[in-house]
């Protein structure tokens, strides 16, 4: 199977960028916006969070983010929606949903992986559904749809337990740098990158890193030993504070590394 | 799956499960490896059992509520006094065990969720017993509404984190709590104080609980020689009642009530019954169950009189014995409960939190149409001085302002 995940990292020079947004925060228009910019910068692979009421993974960035967006009545529909309109118009970009399992739940696994497809989604990622629980393993079924399943690790994800993700990973692997929550960070951990040293020696497939990545220099550090650089909630706070043009300027000084 | 995992139910038929991040998973494991090894540990269960008897105050009593039962005129009304157990309601059961957890598996500090603030008071108060670093986590509206056992867990050494997000009750407060935990893994061990989470939480606090159920069935058989035809219970996350219940389960003949809050209302936001209306399965807060959620699957908002009861979601086991039609709920309106609350009083000098007054009022309900040789056991789970400043609002409004207006005035 090939979708926009391998296409994006296929034949790559360097490491790639991989933001995120929370639909309909501060609103669908601006989502857009900023995933157009975002393009234009060269990312080529972007997280679409479907907002939930209780982001357990996420610090208060995102959860605000979550929240505002909630409150603005932004529904599933309207992110598959922005989803759709975009992947049309950015055919190379690889959008991904992050969400939490009750929004697939609450749905219909199989149905939110359909509509999911149909938006022109290439990959899912849910943080909270183990591929130990009895629904949780979901992975094939994910495929089967033509979406990626991307499984979230940390440093503590280790021994038999990583073996059996890796082998239900596809797409990429997206391991955190350090165990906690998402949110920018003063700098990265040194375990953090150790962590992902030892995990290219364990797979062939990408890797992607975040949690708490907040300068160029970061993505830097990360570049040849990462594939991709996850970069969440810094942008959220640049944009909030200083609007779209500081976050232009953010991913081009990222896009010289 | 280890051979370990296999032995303490993960699952309640399709409730409970572990839905966390992966980084929460090691922590779990190491928890639920510890409980496995301790639980039936002779010398674990004598160091609990001995701190049951002589700093928590058990057995607590099975109390026959004599006048209480000639007013409804029904069944014979027994009440287990949980209340009376130290700081007041059955949650230090739940804390003590997980103190003695804690401690045996090397942890310096704990932390805790609380709602009404009992939990939160029973952590502070065995972190203060074992010497362990403590912080509580409550959404600003309980802080608010509950500022009795805020102060004393302050009192206690405790530090209180206002939760200022979502809803800014229990549900964001166990949000704010697995958060902190997550980024303190090493040294912390996570007080959980109800039965729900991601697993082991959910079987780990029915059994620190059970002890109210085996309590009472021993004494309803010293006392009446034959088990009782009723259990009555509030339902929040639902700890109490499951700990009451789950020694019955297996006994044939037993009918178990379970009240959840009917708040306002049936309207949406107006409650916190989970099983009222149409009752809807999720995943949320690391376990499956009936959560209060509209179509997309996004958590409600939820109301009650008793901040204890006022939660999204309900303990899986208690789910799955739905399901099983084990145990029938029903929703008690805020006035129910405050009528009970006043009832319980008057007629038996007892006070009851409100929690424990929406068990009352369920019992208010049913034991006028029971014959009278059958037996009911209510849990009122704690006492109600905690509540002071909802009920004396409530029922004695003009006084009680005046009172704080000059307690304000002429305090320094």
């Amino acid at each position: 199977m090939e979708n926009n995940i391998d296409r994006a990292l296929a034949n790559k020079a360097g490491i790639q960028l991989m933001t995120h947004v929370v639909a309909g925060y501060p609103d669908l228009d601006v989502n857009a916006d900023l995933i157009r910019l975002m393009a234009s910068r060269g990312v080529k692979l972007i997280e679409i969070q479907i907002p939930f009421t209780d982001p357990l993974a996420d610090g208060p960035t995102i959860m605000r983010a979550n929240q505002a967006a909630l409150d603005q009545g932004v529904t599933p529909r309207h992110c598959f929606e922005l989803c759709a309109a975009l992947s049309k118009e950015l055919p190379d970009v690889a959008f991904m949903f992050m969400t939490y399992a009750n929004i697939p739940f609450a749905l219909g696994l199989e149905t939110f992986m359909a509509k999911a497809s149909q938006s022109g989604a290439s990959g899912l990622i849910l943080p909270d559904l183990s591929w130990d629980e009895s629904d949780g393993d979901y992975a094939g079924a994910a495929r089967e749809h033509g979406l990626h399943p991307i499984m979230v690790i940390s440093p503590d994800t280790g021994g038999p337990r990583l073996d059996a993700i890796l082998s239900r990973a596809s797409g990429l692997l997206y391991t955190t740098l350090k165990v906690g929550i998402t949110g920018a960070g003063a700098g990265i951990d040194q375990a953090g990158v150790e962590y992902v040293r030892n995990l290219k020696k364990k797979t062939a497939l990408p890797i992607a890193a975040g949690f708490g990545i907040s300068s160029p220099d970061h993505v830097r550090m990360l570049d040849g030993l990462a594939d991709v650089a996850v970069i969440g909630s810094h942008i959220i706070n640049l944009m909030d504070a200083q609007g779209l043009g500081a976050v232009d300027e953010f991913l081009a000084a990222c896009a010289r590394t | 799956m280890s051979r370990i995992s296999d032995m303490l139910p993960r699952h309640f038929g399709p409730y409970g499960g572990r839905y966390v991040p992966e980084m929460l998973v090691p922590a779990l494991e190491e928890l639920e490896q510890g409980y496995l090894k301790y639980k039936d540990d002779p010398e674990f269960t004598a160091e609990l059992t001995d701190l049951y008897q002589n700093y928590c105050g058990r057995p607590t009593p099975l109390y026959f509520a004599e006048n209480l039962t000639r007013e409804l005129g029904g069944c014979k009304i027994y009440l287990k006094l949980e209340g009376l157990a130290h700081t007041g309601a059955h949650k230090i059961n739940n804390a003590l065990g997980q103190a003695l957890l804690a401690k045996r598996l090397g942890k310096t500090k704990v932390i805790a969720e609380t709602g009404a603030g009992q939990h939160g008071l029973a952590s502070a108060t065995v972190a203060a017993r074992f010497g362990l670093e403590c912080k509580v986590f409550m959404g600003e509206v309980d802080v608010r509404r509950q500022y009795p056992n805020v102060y004393a867990m302050k009192l206690l050494g405790a530090e209180v984190i206002p939760v200022t997000d979502g809803t800014k009750t229990l549900k964001d407060a166990v949000n704010a709590t697995l958060k902190y935990w997550i980024q303190n893994l090493k040294d912390t061990h996570y007080i959980l104080g109800s039965a729900l989470g991601p697993f082991p939480y959910p079987v780990m606090v029915r059994d620190f609980q059970s002890v109210i159920g085996r309590e009472a069935r021993t004494q309803i058989l010293e006392r009446e020689g034959r088990l009782p035809n009723h259990l009555v219970a509030c339902v929040g996350g639902g700890s109490n009642s499951i700990g009451l219940f789950h020694p019955f389960l297996q006994d044939a003949g037993i009918r178990f009530h379970g009240a959840e809050a009917g708040g306002r209302g049936p309207a949406v936001g107006d409650n916190a019954a989970r099983f009222g209306g149409k009752p809807k399965v999720g995943i949320a807060q690391g376990y499956k169950s009936y959560f209060l959620q509209d179509e997309s699957g996004q958590l409600q908002d939820t109301h009650s009189v008793s901040a204890g009861l006022d939660y999204a979601g309900v303990g899986p086991e208690l789910a799955w014995l739905h399901d099983q039609s084990v145990i029938e709920f029903a929703p008690i309106t805020d006035v129910q409960a405050l009528d009970a609350f006043k009832r319980l009083t008057r007629l038996e000098g007892i006070i009851p939190a409100l929690e424990s007054s929406h068990a009352v009022a369920r019992a208010i309900e049913l034991a006028p149409t029971l014959p009278k040789d059958e037996i009911m056991i209510v849990n009122i789970s704690g006492r109600g001085d905690k509540d002071i400043f909802i009920t004396a609002m409530e029922l004695d409004r003009e006084n009680w302002i005046a009172f704080l207006e000059n307690e304000v005035r002429h305090g320094k």
